[in-house]
């Protein structure tokens, strides 16, 4: 049992932590908005500098070769200290590609920040590979042909993984960026996602073998679901330290409000919360990454998570106030990704169905 | 990271199970059942016994007096499993008396009662409440004054469970009356069977028994005052601290809650398995995670008791997440049980023994119990995240 991460996993959050007191300031948040991928240019080179992008790339690929639990460590890092969802959409791109293929050749490139894969496989009415409708067609010169919604980076990115039909099963195509028409969908946390049409757009290479990509797709699903709870965890840190920190400031009735009771127990409410989540999470994620799972820590994590993170920055909004409803104030972003992270990684009514199906059937 | 128990500890959780499956009996069950805690029958005292004889005992006791020196984790392994198979627990003597007299008693204090409690000659009921210090403790006034070579108790305890079937009584007196209150209280030993002692049964809504327990000029000897005059509350404290590595344990209610599975996946009403119907579905998910979640704070306040911290934010978090769990658990329960759900544990058609209702009973004193839910908030704020007190 060591339930706290080791000092070299220490360092990395720091580092992370670091970058984020410097470069991830409110203001630039809010300038941020302004930009069409969420982030300037130089900050997205400093980024690249750090290696980020690379970190769960193979050596051999220009990467760090880490793994599934110090990638979850550097987006709960980066979660917690709001660095821009292009980055951290970028990051969960290079390492599922690497996840599906090692020696693939855009590995290079994305370690370096250079260039940007997005991953696109749900569509408008289908999260399922048997209701999926984008095609490959064609033989030799095969293209695909379909639609992909709620593609995250997915008007910007050089590359698109998509996930479509091939035959009788489902297929990785690599895609290039310009032959895809990509329309930014407007999200309520500001990420680029996108509405991409494939029309006719010719097939670069395929990853994996023809009509073999359903249990990678799968496995994707599970890792990426792990990562998220790293990304909840360190939003609800960023949202309970925040708290904190404003109560201890905030005057009302001539004292602090942090000694009033009803004050109080509401952030002993928000800490259980945290710390039972912290926990469920990170022992989802290490058992999914060691592929040690006994059954049902990732399901329960996930049907824990997501009503605490949400539970957790309603709370901090309401002991805020007006103070953390002005859009300046950073709150809002957890807020949003409570949300949204949940609906795309972590909906909590399947986890409950698999947690009750593991009981009673 | 890792949530998986290294191999030694493996190992210990496998010895602690085959120490249960040799010496839990379904007879003992049913005695502990039947007994509530009227008295510890026969074979509860056995088993007890055998838990010495192992050297289960000095599971939290310091090397120097004979404590296994096992890890923190290894006593949460250790409660988990105990009180997840439904085994008697050991007695507050051991677990909290014993420990603090170690640290706190003379030599000759520690020479007088260790052995004794190891022999299960002594066995110690605990009084720090009195009907107007409550969660307040420190306002208590049960007093202590020398005469001679005796001290004179005089005063009232209450919900001194327990004092009916101990030997002597752990007391909170107030010996300084002229000190500040926190700092004027000692512990002192109570014989139960010393001149002027009086114990009045008070029955509480789940159907256990406490006392009321009257001190009327009750002499005892000046070294029964433990430790130094006026420490008292700290040592209280203290005390309190060892009791706690069992108090936010889930084991029970995940017993239980398990029990209520198994019953949920045989019922048929009108004519559907009651396992069909998506609220009992939903319902008993919910619960299966609030379970495993109160599983991770309670590790969580084992492993900063590991690391050499005081958990005293965790354990307050364990408290609270247990205790209100605990009422979800039995709501759930004996709604699930339908009609069923009202009888009475000794109506034998009760399912589970009626256990759903008995833990809808039970379960607010857990959450007003061991220092109320609002303190214990209060402790998580405070010493956790540095809120202020005034």
């Amino acid at each position: 049992m060591q339930l706290s991460p080791s000092p070299e996993q220490q360092d990395l959050a720091d580092a992370v932590d670091r970058f984020c007191l410097e470069q991830v300031t409110p203001e630039r948040l809010s300038a941020w908005q302004r930009e069409s991928r969420g982030i300037d240019a130089t900050t997205w080179a400093a980024v690249a500098r750090l290696g980020w992008f690379g970190l769960g790339v193979p050596e051999a690929r220009g990467g760090s070769g880490l793994g599934l639990v110090d990638v979850a460590l550097l987006l709960q890092a980066c979660a917690r200290g709001l660095v821009p969802r292009a980055v951290i959409n970028a990051i969960r791109a290079s390492w599922a590609l690497a996840r599906l293929d090692p020696d693939a050749p855009e590995l290079e490139t994305l370690a370096s920040g250079a260039r940007v894969l997005a991953l696109a496989a749900d569509e408008q009415c289908a999260r399922e590979p048997r209701h999926f409708a984008t095609v490959i067609e064609g033989g030799g010169a095969a293209h695909v042909r379909g639609e992909k919604w709620y593609v995250a980076n997915g008007v910007s990115a050089d590359w698109h993984l998509v996930a479509a039909r091939d035959g009788a099963g489902l297929s990785f195509a690599v895609v290039a960026g310009e032959a895809t028409q990509g329309q930014m969908l407007r999200t309520f946390d500001g990420e680029e996602q996108a509405r991409v049409r494939y029309a006719g757009a010719p097939v670069q290479r395929l990853v994996g073998a023809a009509g073999s990509a359903e249990p990678g797709l799968r496995r994707l699903r599970r890792e990426a679901t792990a990562l998220a709870l790293a990304e909840m965890v360190g939003g609800m840190q960023a949202a309970l330290d925040t708290t904190v920190a404003y109560v201890k400031e905030r005057e009302q009735f001539g004292q602090k409000i942090a000694v009033f009771q009803a004050v109080q127990h509401q952030v002993a409410d928000m800490a259980i919360a945290f710390t039972a989540a912290r926990h469920l999470a990170w022992q989802a994620i290490t058992r999914v990454a060691a592929g040690s799972e006994q059954g049902g820590e990732l399901e329960t994590a996930v049907a824990y998570a997501g009503p605490a993170f949400k539970r957790i920055t309603l709370t901090a909004h309401h002991l805020h106030g007006g103070a953390g409803f002005v859009v300046e104030h950073p709150l809002h972003y957890h807020s949003e990704r409570a949300q949204t992270l949940t609906i795309r990684f972590a909906p909590e009514a399947p986890a409950l169905d698999s947690v009750a199906s593991a009981l009673l059937d | 990271m890792r949530y998986d128990f290294t191999p030694e500890q493996t190992a210990w959780r496998d010895e602690v199970r085959a120490f249960i499956r040799a010496n839990i009996s379904p007879a003992l069950l049913d005695e502990q059942r039947e007994a509530g805690n009227e008295g510890r029958g026969p074979l509860a005292q056995e088993f007890i016994v055998k838990l010495r004889d192992r050297g289960y005992w000095g599971l939290a006791w310091p090397q120097e007096y004979g404590g296994l020196g096992r890890s923190a984790i290894d006593q949460w392994i250790f409660v988990d499993e105990l009180e997840g198979a439904g085994a008697p627990m050991l007695p507050l003597a051991v677990t909290s008396v014993a420990p603090t007299i170690m640290r706190i008693g003379s030599e000759s204090q520690r020479k007088e009662w260790l052995p004794r409690i190891v022999s299960t000659d002594v066995d110690f009921a605990v009084a720090y409440s009195e009907s107007e210090a409550g969660t307040d403790m420190a306002a208590l006034r049960t007093r202590a004054v020398l005469d001679g070579d005796e001290w004179i108790v005089t005063g009232q305890k209450m919900w001194n469970t327990m004092a009916h079937m101990a030997t002597h009584n752990w007391v909170a007196v107030r010996t300084e009356p002229e000190a500040p209150k926190h700092k004027g209280i000692s512990m002192i030993i109570v014989p139960m069977d010393a001149p002027g002692v009086t114990v009045t049964p008070i029955y509480v809504w789940p159907g256990l028994r406490t006392n009321a327990v009257f001190f009327d000029n009750v002499r005892v000897p000046r070294d029964y005052l433990i430790g130094e005059r006026g420490m008292g509350f700290y040592y209280a404290a203290m005390a309190l601290n060892f009791e706690r590595l069992s108090i936010g344990s889930v084991a029970m209610i995940r017993r239980y809650f398990h029990e209520l599975v198994a019953v949920v996946r045989e019922l048929t009403i009108d004519g559907v398995p009651l396992r069909q119907r998506p609220w009992v579905r939903e319902r008993l998910a919910r619960l299966a995670v609030d379970i495993e979640a109160a599983r991770m704070i309670g590790l969580e306040t084992a492993w900063a008791l590991e690391q050499g911290g005081v958990p005293a934010a965790q354990s307050s978090m364990a408290k609270v997440f247990v205790s209100e769990l605990a009422q979800r658990v039995a709501d759930a329960g004996t709604e699930m049980l339908g009609l069923n759900g009202q009888l009475h544990p000794e109506e034998p058609a009760a399912l589970l023994f009626g256990r759903m209702q008995w833990i809808y009973r039970l379960a607010p004193m857990l959450a007003f119990g061991g220092g109320t839910n609002e303190v214990q908030r209060n402790i998580i704020a405070m010493l956790g995240y540095g809120l202020p007190r005034k």
